[in-house]
């Protein structure tokens, strides 16, 4: 049991993305970096989108009433056990009355706190990820709040001490090279702003959330008159209001959308989105469909040799 | 004309196929996503998005291929549901605009919006979000340049001629015209989304 003492400023439960209820309406949500989620899972031998803990900026701090396994990744800030640096990507012991803080991250903005056997949470729609416009799974469907009690589903105490390796730490700064293809409707974009698109150093805007991200830089006017018929829409998608500011679409994306779709961040890089923050620079990478689809093949072998020789 | 489908891609994992109706849409979408052979299989106005696993796209890619448009069942339904709507002022902000841009009266719009009988075509966006047709194609309004940060549960718009309800509150690009005071979704019920597509509604102001 992890009694929360400061929540920061958005933490949630989030567990495998609610897949299957687009057509619902209903949104994936999920973890914002499903990767980074995937590795702290790993590490405490659980299964890779069981019930985990999604921290926003650091800020937060909890007491853990029993002795468990915890593991630490995502954003780059510290974690503190009782007060001293304790390692992230690293299979953590912890006693009774222990105190675990994590500060504000240097860069990212997501951390996950996963715990062996992962923790109890509501089920709607076949998941437990909470989200929050509907008030949906995790715990009463909301952020978390000091005061609040996270039970685990289980308490082992002695797994093996685990280690991500080096090379599969994904390293954060303030800059993302993100791989995207063209969209549907890339066509309504001039050939300068398709250009642009990809040549521009943008800038994240203030509203970042687990919805979706804008990028400022390059007023990118897409051929439209504002009465596109509403069209699919996913994690990943990149729209561009008339505003000519484009916005890319994360975990808890609608599921359709009347702007035009000029773009799609590529499904090896989605998990980066989730790291992005307000003023954090942003360059888009061009890629065909058929090429995306081999970088992400090149990643997922590179990353399947860990996530997938657990227990 | 072939009855085949003609597919592009939407996202390096997402296949869209063009359709001509909503009603297509929702009875493309229907088939497809029965076959369980995609992640997700979404439908549009007028595009079905199937989402497949990076791993099976040769199977997906053919299986598409092969679908025939001829056969799909469009669903509407006999029943009609009542649906209250408070017209403008803070409610609906956009009303007048509407009515300028459409030279209509406030009482002449409402009289437009509460005559006849409109038919849900797509539930999408955000939970419960419901897109009605019925009102005539002369009420062609566009979408707000820039959404709006937080829109309320309930709130209804139009954008070019349909109808939407906002269900949940949150981000939205729709001129606003009132706000309906129906529940229109419920997590906790066993049959959460009271608008389906096919459903016949009419509009009355409360």
């Amino acid at each position: 049991m992890l009694r929360v003492i400061r929540p920061g400023l958005q933490s949630t439960l989030q567990g495998a993305p609610r897949t299957g209820y687009r057509h619902f309406a209903i949104p994936y949500a999920g973890p914002a970096d499903p990767l980074s989620f995937a590795l702290a899972n790993r590490l405490v031998g659980n299964s890779l989108d069981a019930t985990g803990l999604e921290i926003t900026f650091g800020g937060f701090e909890a007491e853990s009433e029993i002795a468990c396994m915890i593991a630490v990744t995502g954003a780059d800030g510290n974690l503190l056990i009782n007060g001293a640096e304790a390692a992230c990507h690293e299979t953590l012991r912890v006693k009774a009355g222990d105190r675990i803080a994590l500060t504000p991250p240097q860069a990212g903005s997501r951390t996950y706190l996963a715990i062996a056997s992962g923790f109890e949470a509501r089920m709607q729609f076949g998941s437990t990820s909470t989200y929050l416009p509907a008030g949906f799974g995790g715990l009463d469907g909301r952020a978390l709040k000091a005061g609040d009690r996270l039970r685990a589903a289980g308490s082992p105490e002695n797994l093996d001490v685990l280690r991500t390796p080096d090379e599969l730490r994904p390293v954060l700064t303030r800059a993302f090279a993100l791989r995207a293809c063209a969209s549907s409707e890339s066509h309504l974009l001039d050939p300068a702003a398709r250009e642009a698109m990809y040549e521009t150093d943008f800038s994240v805007g203030r509203q970042a959330t687990r919805m979706g991200l804008s990028l400022e830089g390059a007023t990118l006017i897409p051929r439209s008159d504002g009465r596109m018929a509403s069209a699919p829409v996913f994690p990943g998608t990149v729209q561009c209001p008339p505003s000519g500011v484009p916005i890319v679409l994360l975990c808890d994306a609608q599921t359709t959308g009347g702007y035009p779709r000029i773009a799609s961040i590529a499904r090896c890089d989605r998990h980066l989105l989730g790291q992005i923050r307000p003023g954090d620079r942003v360059r888009l990478i061009r890629r065909t469909p058929d090429h995306a689809l081999r970088d992400y093949h090149d990643k997922q072998a590179l990353l399947d040799r860990w996530l997938r020789s657990g227990p | 004309m072939s009855a085949g489908l003609t597919l592009t891609r939407m996202a390096d994992d997402v296949f869209e196929v063009s359709v001509g109706s909503p009603r297509q849409a929702q009875a493309l979408g229907r088939r497809l996503r029965g076959a369980g052979r995609a992640e997700d299989v979404v439908a549009g106005l007028d595009r079905v998005c199937v989402r497949f696993h990076p791993d099976r796209i040769s199977e997906i890619e053919t299986w598409l291929n092969a679908i025939q448009m001829d056969d799909l069942e469009e669903q509407v339904s006999a029943a009609i549901i009542e649906v209250g709507v408070k017209y403008g002022d803070e409610d609906g902000p956009d009303l007048d605009a509407i009515c300028t841009t459409l030279s209509l009266s406030r009482d002449e719009f409402i009289a437009l919006h509460t005559g006849g009988v409109h038919t849900v075509e797509m539930i999408g966006f955000t939970p419960g979000f419901s897109y009605i047709s019925g009102l005539p194609g002369t009420v062609d309004i566009p979408r707000l340049n820039a959404p709006r940060a937080r829109v309320p549960a309930g709130s209804v718009g139009i954008s070019a001629a349909y109808t939407g309800i906002y269900a949940l509150p949150g981000p939205g690009g729709w001129p606003l015209i009132g706000r309906t005071t129906e529940v229109l979704f419920d997590a906790e019920s066993d049959t959460p989304f009271r608008l389906r597509p096919g459903q016949r509604v009419q509009f009355r102001a409360v």
